[in-house]
């Protein structure tokens, strides 16, 4: 090859279509006739095979990485299904000289390739056919290449003159012609006919339509079409600019059939589209040799090499989170459960369920879905009882808007959580017949839920054998191969050419690489929910993956292994995941932590009288995803039924419950499907959502000081009382304590590799700040989004420590109003 | 469109209300979520000449804030090179969804016309209003003269 010229601009994108070929026969036999065609002697790609046939069609497309140097060589084979299959002819084509008789454009470009065979025992090649292909999308900027010679003098003296110009012999065995245009100039058609594109002003370096930004002299571009230009860079291959019946503009791609509002970016360097053997459209990174569905754009590079960055730290965090040992099955509540008709007042069964009475008359419940059996009852698992004891006179059962239940006594106009009633559970013992306050420990919670993965534990092992190279893949094949209940046999954990035991060591890196792994943004299956770079919520637009159910059904199993067997995962999902996993009901808070700006918007309409100021809302709403406006009736008719301050509250329910499960509904059931296979949902519900957090990422060890270090005051200064007390309190608190205190006010439990200096929040770098707000009745409240924490200015440390414990262990709204 | 009927009032009440200091106001009919827009200012040195904006609402209007985006050029220590500006009646802390299109462009005209070196998008002309102030009118003035759109006449 000749090195002498420029290397070029590098990679392009070239998409050629082997549309048929013309072969002469003659034996009596006729071939079954396949197209090879390699860029340079690497990586050949074929077309299918023809059967029994000199006349064979394929149109097939195949989108090639190719610089202006490459040399792209078509073979046509007769596939044999005994002996090697026997080159039947060929042809190479040096594609710049072809990019210079058509001034760098390869675009609806027709090739006919006299094909040659060039069979060793012919003294000299003879044609055996003609083969037909189009290339297409490809542009160069030729003013960075010399002229290869006189031959390929670009013909300049055909532009526009014929209709319909007969092919031209382009290089010695190839004709080629623009199809469906009457020029045979490149001249663009997608460019709208502006005169100044065919004015004398444009010098030959003009010729080249690339973006200017390619032009190496900015002056040969005129002046304020330079601004046009930047944004008329042509769109890649397969994509077409339309307008829609209200004339706006729009761009279809018709390589995966779908629409989109923005112009989409050319791909970056060294990524090539390609389709899969049933036709879908994929990207591949030659950079780093991955592959995704979502067309990549620098965004999404970013956010992919930001958590690349996270890969050499994995292993050392995983080594680093904790919980407490596992202990054994403390007093099981055995005496507790009483057998209970089959009309218990609780509702039938959830599906799969049944109940059974062991033969000395014991009941206990079995779960067809994975094959397990509990004693307790599933409908009343994590959950306070009622009991039919009457209510003392004036008092009343209300429910809070997450169900939690509470009580009114009207005597006093008051309100409680305690339940007023004599030998209620409350004081001592609590509804599992142990102390309550006992059973309120995340501890007690962890061993009820250990003890039931230990009663339904499988005996022997399962392999898991893994590539680490091809970690996500090998994992999800494992997996999804096998019968969910398997899954709770003992794992055995091999990573291909490191054999060795797996005593925990192997199965805990695994499942923290394979977390880390699905949150790949190229897999497109998560994202960070706002710019909080923790927590993870599904992505809306995971519906680019043609497979991302059967992906959201691995992770729930996978999640629901992770349970299972006590292991770790890297980073954990949004409280309102963990929410709705409990199957508890999402309210208009847990808005804040993903969206303030809509949250905030939400409140300023509760907080308000809308009557007068003319919001003009109906019961719809929008949302924009991949570029596209999807319009949705909050209820039947909804477009017509205005919000008044009589039917507000209405409105921000139907409202919150859209916003909450807005395009991810499909995905979220897909994974707690996933995950009930493997361990019932209802073994979740001794705990709250910050319990699942911790007992899903693990604690790690909190440096306080660091913490300290960087935390900022608002109204307060660091010297203040109540900011003394505070860390007083933190230095005093155990590790369990300082993450849920962590988790209220940050929405996670975990600290940033860099520490407490690289905390995020909703709007990028926020650090840790304690504001002053309310009086000293008040609770301490949290804003996640901003991780702040409003301390109300106590009197007393012991006044302090009361208000903050009670408000980081009641996950109601309460205490975080 | 669930934000169609709330932008078509706005936007006939901002024509039928006759700003003088935003004119020539023009959305397609067919897309309701794209307005543009002359700003006519009062205050030398803007008083020159008037200014194009575009106003882009989301699809999510009114419960996210519109975006601004000067569309001539303008020599303005809150308006950078790209013609962003920071207005912090729309910024998400301070939006509320009662807030109409033309309140902002109210906010918007006071700050073109009085700038607010304080919280600059264009440190350098902030720094030069505040030091130089002869210097930086002239600088505006030759500016808004060489860049901006013409004044309507009436």
């Amino acid at each position: 090859m000749d090195l002498s010229v420029d290397q070029g601009p590098g990679l392009h994108q070239l998409s050629i279509t082997v549309e048929c070929a013309h072969l002469r026969n003659n034996t009596f036999l006729k071939p079954s006739p396949y197209v090879e065609i390699s860029v340079d002697g690497t990586n050949p790609r074929k077309t299918e095979t023809v059967k029994n046939t000199s006349q064979p069609k394929w149109n097939e497309t195949f989108t090639l990485l190719v610089t202006a140097q490459s040399k792209i060589n078509f073979v046509v084979f007769d596939r044999n299904n005994f002996r090697k299959d026997t080159p039947v002819g060929e042809k190479k084509i040096e594609l710049l000289q072809l990019l210079s008789h058509f001034n760098g454009h390869c675009e609806n470009l027709e090739l006919t390739l006299d094909l040659m065979n060039e069979n060793k025992q012919s003294e000299s090649p003879a044609k055996v056919g003609e083969l037909i292909c189009v290339f297409q999308g490809l542009t160069v900027d030729m003013s960075r290449f010399p002229k290869p010679g006189p031959s390929a003098t670009p013909l300049t003296q055909s532009n526009g003159a014929e209709s319909a110009p007969p092919p031209r012999t382009v290089l010695n065995g190839v004709r080629a012609k623009v199809r469906g245009s009457g020029t045979e100039n490149a001249a663009p058609e997608r460019r709208p006919a502006r005169p100044s594109a065919s004015s004398p002003a444009s010098t030959p370096v003009a010729n080249g339509i690339g973006p200017p930004a390619t032009v190496p002299n900015g002056n040969v571009v005129q002046n304020g079409e330079a601004e046009e230009g930047r944004s008329e860079e042509p769109l890649p291959p397969g994509w077409e600019m339309r307008f829609d019946t209200y004339g706006r503009r729009y761009y279809v791609d018709h390589n995966t059939r779908s629409t989109s509002w923005e112009r989409p970016q050319p791909l970056p360097s060294g990524w090539e589209m390609r389709r899969d053997p049933r036709g879908r459209v994929y990207y591949v990174d030659h950079n780093s040799r991955t592959t995704t569905w979502q067309r990549p754009n620098s965004e999404r590079l970013e956010h992919f090499q930001q958590w690349q960055g996270q890969r050499q730290h994995i292993v050392q965090q995983g080594n680093q989170r904790f919980l407490y040992p596992q202990f054994q099955p403390g007093p099981y509540p055995g005496t507790s459960v009483v057998v209970e008709d089959d009309d218990d007042g609780l509702g039938s069964l959830p599906p799969g369920w049944e109940k059974r009475v062991q033969p000395e008359g014991r009941v206990y419940f079995v779960n067809h879905k994975n094959r397990t059996t509990q004693w307790e009852d599933p409908r009343t698992q994590g959950r306070e009882r009622i009991d039919d004891v009457p209510l003392p006179a004036g008092w009343e059962i209300r429910y809070t808007e997450d169900g939690k239940r509470y009580f009114v006594d009207h005597n006093t106009k008051t309100t409680t959580f305690e339940d007023p009633r004599p030998g209620a559970p409350k004081g001592p013992k609590g509804v599992y017949g142990v102390p309550r306050a006992y059973e309120r420990s995340f501890k007690w919670k962890i061993s009820q839920f250990r003890f039931l993965c230990q009663s339904n534990a499988l005996p022997s092992h399962i392999k898991i054998q893994v590539t680490r190279q091809t970690l996500f893949e090998d994992s999800f094949h494992t997996i999804m191969r096998l019968p969910a209940y398997e899954l709770r046999r003992r794992l055995y954990i091999i990573f291909k050419g490191e054999e060795g035991l797996d005593y925990g060591g192997v199965s805990r890196e695994w499942f923290f690489l394979v977390s880390h792994e699905a949150l790949n943004p190229m897999y497109c299956l998560f994202e960070y929910a706002n710019k909080n770079n923790y927590s993870l919520q599904i992505n809306p637009a995971s519906y680019v993956n043609p497979e991302h159910l059967t992906y959201f059904k691995f992770i729930g199993r996978f999640i629901a292994m992770a349970l299972y067997h006590g292991r770790f995962i890297y980073s954990g999902f949004t409280m309102p995941f963990y929410k709705r996993m409990l199957g508890k009901k999402l309210v208009m808070k847990d808005i804040e932590s993903i969206d303030p700006e809509f949250y905030n918007s939400l409140v300023w309409i509760k907080e308000n009288n809308i009557d007068e100021c003319g919001l003009e809302l109906y019961y719809s709403v929008d949302f924009e995803i991949l570029g596209q406006v999807v319009h949705h009736e909050l209820k039947k008719n909804g477009d017509k039924e205005k919000v008044t301050e009589e039917n507000k509250e209405e409105y921000l329910t139907l409202m919150t419950e859209w916003r909450m499960t807005r395009g991810i509904e499909q995905q979220t059931q897909a994974f707690l499907d996933g995950f009930n296979e493997v361990v019932p949902i209802e073994w979740l519900k001794y705990f709250d959502e910050r319990e699942l957090e911790l007992l899903l990422c693990g604690m790690q060890e909190i440096d306080v000081d660091d913490w300290n270090r960087h935390t900022i005051y608002r109204h307060y200064t660091r010297s203040s009382k109540p900011v003394v007390w505070f860390w007083q309190f933190v230095r005093q608190s155990d590790n369990e304590k300082r993450a849920r205190l962590l988790q209220f006010v940050t929405g996670t439990c975990r600290v940033p590799v860099g520490g407490f200096a690289e905390l995020m929040g909703s709007n990028g770098p926020q650090k840790f700040c304690i504001e002053k707000v309310g009086k000293e009745s008040w609770l301490p409240r949290s804003h996640t989004c901003f991780n702040r924490l409003d301390l109300p200015p106590y009197k007393s440390y012991e006044q302090l420590v009361e208000k903050l414990t009670y408000a980081i262990e009641e996950t109601d709204t309460f205490g975080q109003e | 469109m669930a934000a169609t009927r709330r932008l078509q009032k706005e936007l006939g009440d901002i024509r039928n209300s006759g700003l003088k200091s935003f004119r020539d106001i023009q959305v397609d009919e067919t897309n309701i979520l794209t307005w543009q827009g002359l700003i006519v200012p009062d205050n030398p040195p803007y008083n020159k000449g008037a200014f194009k904006i575009e106003i882009n609402f989301p699809a999510e209007y009114p419960f996210k804030p519109p975006k601004i985006n000067f569309k001539t050029k303008i020599y303005h220590p809150n308006i950078d090179e790209k013609g962003q500006v920071c207005l912090p009646i729309i910024s998400a802390e301070n939006w509320k969804p009662a807030t109409k299109t033309d309140q902002v462009i109210q906010a918007l005209v006071a700050l073109v016309n009085e700038p607010e070196p304080e919280h600059p998008l264009r440190a350098d002309l902030a720094e030069e209003y505040l030091k130089d102030k002869k210097k930086f009118t002239k600088n505006a003035e030759e500016f808004t003269k060489k860049h901006s759109e013409k004044r309507p006449t009436d």
